[in-house]
């Protein structure tokens, strides 16, 4: 009881303070129009003595401003349940809701700061691209001029690989063929058999093609274990022409990433590194040959960013066929994240040395492949001394580097841009590829290819731009970094070359055609690591208290909630409202497993979901094992074990979290640091005792009174995420009163109550939209003006919280916004 | 390719003849400080496939004493006939699983057994890689190993029309058991892998003008408060000026590294082109102390190599199992393997014409080159009498002889060499049943 008495003093101690915070429910505005002197009259009668005439605060009483982004009902709220401090009856119904609106039109909403001159406008910053956004331009930049390979229909696109059967003779190991089929793993042991009726028990031979998946960007690590002969190729050229299977004919111009083509007599390893950029597919094939050995078996695994090795399955294998995609893997510095984003806002001699270099390897790769790239071939030898004919090349190689630098720029070229670009490079050179290699470098370090959008930059074709003024071709550049951190793709620019970028119309059919794209997947997981604060987390626990949470378990857990939010989020409701009620975990067998093993399953639940996993063991699918209990992202166990100790829950990580990107609560650094030593409290205490024991000063209650109820609320889940009903032999007690933003106390006790809370809570909602907007365009939004934020949360409420029209009306508005006029010439 | 032609390229490269003295090389280049009593030696290995015309390789005449007599087929290598050596009954006796291409190529330079393995040769038992270290790569190792004959790369793996695919019949250099070294066929990925980081400085200096000079347009365009950006981007331009001024003068080449056509294509007709950028590179990149080992590999075993420039249409492999009464393709074989000998000549020549850095003489009298074949003969595919053929002064041997073992493993011939460059206390190399009576003596 101490614990909890503690708790009424904190709660009242924190509106004594007045923090001003959040607000609870939406009420509807029942002012009407009562005139704004009432409100005005009212605020300098009980108002202005602690606040300020204009909010600024009085030194010594309140010495805070008072401004924020709450609405005038979650203003009304506040005012009804906390002001005046020590008689909040004072102020209540009518007279409430004058003042909230009075306060918010003068001096608290954003807009009014700025309509005062209380605040500067925020204006959009010139940024370069970050470091994503200039890998996936580079990428999508010779993307644009690579033909797409022959592609099977859309329906013959099945997960998996298509493997070609054949029966060897010899050195000809692709002698004839005998069948096909889908293979949706790369994991086969035909032992002393064969995989196909008519295939020859002696020697035979298998080719797979298709693509794989790759969710992250990052390191990949392939692995080939096999007794026989392998090779695999990924991201080869699939347009360039494969190779007869022969032991003694060489392969055209593609390098197998992995080659154990050659047997040495017992199983043998071999594995490599790549790196690939997120939410792309990447051409695949493998090659497998059994040649007079024993037995035949394949096993081809992968270990992805986040993830253990395991064997390539179907979730990131298809038959789909795909081109190469050049991926810049020059390292780079670390993009500025001073806002909370990362955005491009700072240029360093080291940022700008790894432009050059990837620059430089992006031109390598541009010359190679020349004659694909620009559809321009080689002279032939009959052409070599044609004068005619080499200057006749060299036009049109001068014409496909115009073409590649207004792709590249995302827009169309100067007058003066284009004779330069035509000029410049080939005067110093007779080869006509020294000339386009350097043009290629020349481009991709210019401002106008590493600048996010140059303003006001000079475009020719008058023209081309819409009612507002802004040319086609820069809301094609604003849409596709906003859903793909990438340039306008040949869609895009077909739109921009008509000019139909004109209405909102168009460009939300656009967008909507956009954010089915693998890489708006891609930027959206790095939207909810950023929310979920996933990042550079270490899960590892005590092993002798959570056996079996493994390496591999926690790899499995990220993934199952990363499906899950996938599922939520592209699916047709796109309902945020699911994140954070959903009851469903995401499982594959060993995961079902380990929930079996913990007890946190039970056996026919388990038994009943795990009918397929027999076949395929690394497919997720949805289950609810428990019912009441989880509370979708809030109570997935990646989260709770990423915000736990590695011996013991942390009701304060959890209580942080859900405080600011949950609720949307702001929190003051803790005033003196402490560090939590489980060691040094009584073994008979509990978690929640040892923390409330811990907080107990008034300096740290001030934040405490808001972290610790919900931190407790959620301690019926142990370190590693599984339901427990006691805490060793001590019962856990999950219940506190908890204050709203609005001066609400009311009682919470589990991770449903919470999740009731953010949903009736704009705030929530609030920062769930801020957070989104700042990952899309690398900008805040109130750059884009002062209501913008406001009236998206409003939006996205009218829209069932539909996450993806949320992402296409940040899109929209990002791409068609207007500056206001900067002062452009200071001389 | 003309001289004109050459120079071109290599400004094209960026690498105008001007800028020279200011390319970049490597630390390890300090070649003044050689003193002392140990010399520098250098081994390189030149091979050509498919065996060659025993009746007009070998000399007729073999002994201590008798100046070596060279057949019309190696006329090319008459300016050299006094720094070289031609060792009769010298066998690859190695034997087990693979076919004679296979073993003629993978235990040559190895000296062991093929693992057993999935790959099918013409008849016999299938095989993997040799099971053991090359001997360059074991004299690589050795000489790494040792302070002052360290050297950057250690060693240097060149091909020319090598096939894009690893198997038995295309490598003939092991770092291991099982772990073959692939040649680089590509001068120009040579080049990039030799003198890489300063071609890439070159090139970036030279957009950086264009750079400032889109950053001042673009500048003109820009608020105040934008302008803080492109300062810091001004600012990253000049800092990365600098830095590329200061790498180039950092380190100087002794010798300008040679010029190399950045649009040649790896295709048969180019052979001869690529052979002489690749020799040239070779010769440029010891020079400048960057390895004392090399090898050049040409084609690969059963190679099918179409020597049109010769004027022959048949692949190498298919005339070399012709009988030795096929006039037509006896000739054949004759011009090709004088062709391989021509581009031996031009690699000795080339090094006979490089003096030796910081010491005497020149190159060649410090570098041991053993041409060597996978086979002694095309025809009868016999690991017997492969021609061996040593030229220059790098391992002391007396040279201007021929001379025959009648009858020795070839074991003994590497251990030699070993010894040579100075690991004297080695007693076996590769298999240890053919090591008995140590290194042949060559003296």
């Amino acid at each position: 009881m101490r614990f909890r008495s503690s708790f009424r003093w904190g709660a009242f101690s924190a509106r004594v303070a007045g923090a001003l915070i959040m607000s609870l429910w939406l009420v509807a505005d029942s002012v009407g129009q009562a005139p704004v002197e009432d409100g005005a009259r009212i605020y300098q009668q009980k108002c202005a003595s602690c606040h300020g005439e204009q909010g600024q605060g009085v030194a010594g009483v309140y010495d805070a401003a008072i401004f924020g982004e709450r609405s005038i009902a979650e203003l009304t709220r506040l005012i009804e349940r906390t002001m005046p401090e020590g008689e909040p009856e004072a102020c209540v119904a009518e007279e409430a809701a004058l003042v909230a609106r009075y306060i918010h039109q003068e001096f608290y909403s954003p807009a009014a700061r700025i309509r005062k001159g209380l605040d500067q406008p925020l204006q959009v910053e010139l940024s370069r691209l970050t470091v994503p956004q200039y890998r996936n331009a580079v990428a999508d930049l010779l993307a644009y001029f690579t033909p797409a390979p022959s592609q099977p229909k859309a329906d013959d696109v099945e997960p998996g690989l298509r493997g070609a059967y054949f029966a060897s003779e010899g050195m000809s190991k692709a002698n004839k063929l005998i069948d096909t089929r889908v293979d949706r793993r790369l994991r086969f042991d035909f032992g002393d058999t064969v995989p196909f009726e008519g295939l020859p028990k002696e020697q035979f031979a298998i080719v797979w093609d298709g693509s794989l998946l790759a969710e992250h960007t990052g390191e990949y690590h392939l692995r080939v274990k096999t007794p026989n002969g392998a090779r695999v190729y990924l991201n080869l050229d699939p347009t360039s022409g494969l190779h007869k299977l022969r032991d003694d004919s060489a392969a055209a111009g593609q390098f197998p990433l992995i080659d154990a083509w050659v047997g040495s007599g017992t199983e043998r390893e071999e594995t490599a590194r790549v790196f690939l950029l997120g939410g792309r597919r990447y051409p695949l094939r493998v090659e497998f040959f059994k040649y007079q050995e024993p037995t035949a078996s394949l096993l081809v695994e992968w270990k992805p960013p986040h993830g253990v090795w395991s064997v390539l399955d179907s979730a990131h294998l298809s038959t789909a066929t795909v081109g190469r995609t050049f991926v810049v893997d020059v390292g780079f510095p670390a993009d500025d994240r001073s806002l909370g984003f990362e955005r491009g806002a700072a240029i360093s001699p080291d940022w700008y040395a790894a432009v050059t270099n990837g620059a430089v390897s992006a031109a390598e790769e541009v010359v190679n492949r020349l004659p694909l790239l620009s559809g321009v071939p080689p002279l032939s030898k009959e052409q070599a001394s044609d004068q005619a004919a080499h200057e006749t090349r060299v036009q049109k190689l001068q014409d496909f580097v115009v073409r590649v630098a207004t792709i590249a720029f995302r827009r169309p070229l100067s007058e003066e841009e284009t004779q330069l670009l035509r000029t410049r490079p080939f005067a110093n050179h007779t080869q006509p590829e020294a000339a386009v290699r350097q043009a290629m470098v020349w481009i991709l370090c210019s401002p106008s290819f590493v600048y996010s959008e140059m303003p006001g930059a000079k475009v020719d074709d008058a023209a081309n731009s819409d009612t507002s003024g802004l040319p086609s071709s820069v809301v094609a550049n604003r849409l596709a970094l906003t859903l793909w951190d990438s340039i306008p793709d040949a869609e895009l620019w077909s739109s921009v070359e008509a000019n139909d970028l004109t209405s909102t119309a168009n460009i939300e059919k656009h967008v909507w055609r956009m954010i089915n794209d693998g890489r708006t997947r891609h930027k959206m997981r790095g939207f909810f690591q950023r929310w979920l604060m996933l990042e550079q987390r270490d899960l590892t626990k005590d092993a002798a208290l959570f056996p079996g949470f493994d390496e591999a378990v926690i790899a499995d857990w990220r993934r199952s909630l990363e499906l899950f939010i996938e599922h939520v989020v592209w699916s047709d409701s796109s309902d945020y409202r699911q994140l954070l009620t959903s009851e469903e975990l995401w499982l594959n067998s060993r995961l079902r497993q380990h929930m079996l093993e913990s007890g946190s399953a039970s056996a026919s639940v388990v038994a009943q979901d795990s009918a397929m996993s027999e076949l395929e063991p690394e497919a997720f699918s949805p289950s609810i094992l428990e019912t009441d209990r989880r509370a979708g992202v809030l109570t997935h166990p990646y989260l709770l074990s990423a915000l736990a100790y590695h011996n013991n829950t942390s009701p304060i990580h959890r209580g942080v979290f859900v405080t600011r990107n949950v609720l949307g609560r702001a929190l003051r650094s803790p005033p003196v640091a402490i560090a939590f030593e489980n060691d040094e409290f009584p073994a008979d205490l509990t978690m929640r005792q040892k923390v409330a024991h811990l907080t107990q000063d008034a300096s740290c209650l001030s934040c405490h009174t808001i972290i610790n109820p919900l931190g407790f609320a959620l301690e019926k889940f142990d370190a590693v995420g599984r339901w427990r009903e006691t805490e060793g032999e001590r019962p856990i007690d999950t219940h506190s009163e908890y204050e709203t933003e609005d001066g609400e106390v009311v009682s919470i006790g589990s991770a449903r109550d919470i999740a009731r809370l953010a949903l009736q809570s704009p705030a929530s909602q609030r920062v769930f939209v801020a957070q989104l907007f700042q990952h899309l365009t690398k900008q805040t939004p109130a750059s884009y003006g002062p209501e913008v934020l406001a009236n998206l949360v409003e939006s996205f409420e009218q829209d069932q919280y539909h996450i993806q029209r949320l992402m296409v009306r940040i899109a929209v508005l990002a791409a068609t916004h207007q500056a206001t006029q900067k002062v452009s010439n200071t001389r | 390719m003309t001289q004109r032609h050459r120079r071109q390229f290599l400004r094209d490269l960026g690498l105008s003849a001007a800028a020279l003295p200011f390319l970049a090389g490597l630390p390890s280049i300090g070649l003044g400080g050689v003193g002392g009593s140990n010399r520098r030696q250098r081994f390189i290995v030149f091979f050509s496939p498919n065996g060659t015309l025993p009746d007009e390789f070998w000399p007729k005449a073999y002994g201590a004493e008798i100046p070596l007599q060279l057949s019309a087929m190696l006329s090319p290598l008459q300016p050299f006939a006094e720094r070289m050596l031609i060792l009769k009954g010298v066998h690859n006796q190695i034997l087990g699983d693979g076919d004679n291409h296979m073993r003629g190529m993978s235990c040559l330079l190895t000296a062991t057994e093929l693992s057993p393995g999935n790959i099918q040769g013409g008849g016999e038992t299938p095989a993997g890689w040799s099971s053991g270290p090359s001997i360059d790569q074991h004299v690589k190792n050795f000489w790494q190993s040792q302070g002052e004959t360290n050297t950057r790369f250690g060693s240097l793996e060149f091909g020319v029309a090598v096939p894009n695919r690893a198997d038995p019949w295309t490598r003939m250099c092991y770092a291991g058991a099982n772990r073959p070294v692939a040649p680089v066929d590509d001068p120009k990925l040579m080049f990039n892998k030799l003198y890489g980081g300063a071609q890439q400085r070159q090139l970036v200096g030279s957009v950086l003008d264009m750079v400032k000079d889109d950053l001042r347009r673009a500048e003109q365009r820009l608020s105040r408060e934008d302008r803080r950006l492109l300062d810091e981007h001004l600012h990253s331009v000049r800092q990365l000026e600098q830095d590329i001024a200061a790498a180039n003068s950092q380190a100087e080449l002794v010798h300008p590294e040679p010029e190399i056509d950045p649009t040649i294509e790896l295709i048969n007709d180019n052979t001869p082109q690529i052979s002489r950028m690749q020799i040239d590179l070779m010769v440029n990149a010891l020079a400048n102390d960057m390895s004392r080992v090399a090898s050049i590999q040409y084609m690969r075993s059963v190679g099918e190599a179409r020597m049109r420039w010769l004027g022959v249409e048949e692949g190498h492999h298919s005339l070399s199992h012709e009988p030795d009464n096929n006039e037509a393709a006896y000739e054949k074989l004759k011009r090709i393997n004088t062709w391989f000998a021509g581009e031996l000549a031009y690699l000795a020549e080339r090094l006979a014409s490089t003096p030796e850095p910081g010491g005497d003489g020149t190159l060649l009298d410090h570098t041991q080159i053993i041409w060597v074949n996978e086979l002694g003969k095309g025809n009868s595919h016999t690991l017997s009498d492969i021609p061996f053929l040593l030229l220059g002064g790098g391992a002391g041997f007396k040279t201007n002889r021929a001379l025959d073992f009648g009858g020795v493993p070839h074991n003994r011939l590497w251990l030699a060499l070993a010894q040579a460059f100075g690991e004297t206390g080695l007693q076996t190399f590769g298999s240890v049943k053919y090591c008995d009576n140590g290194p042949l003596n060559l003296a």
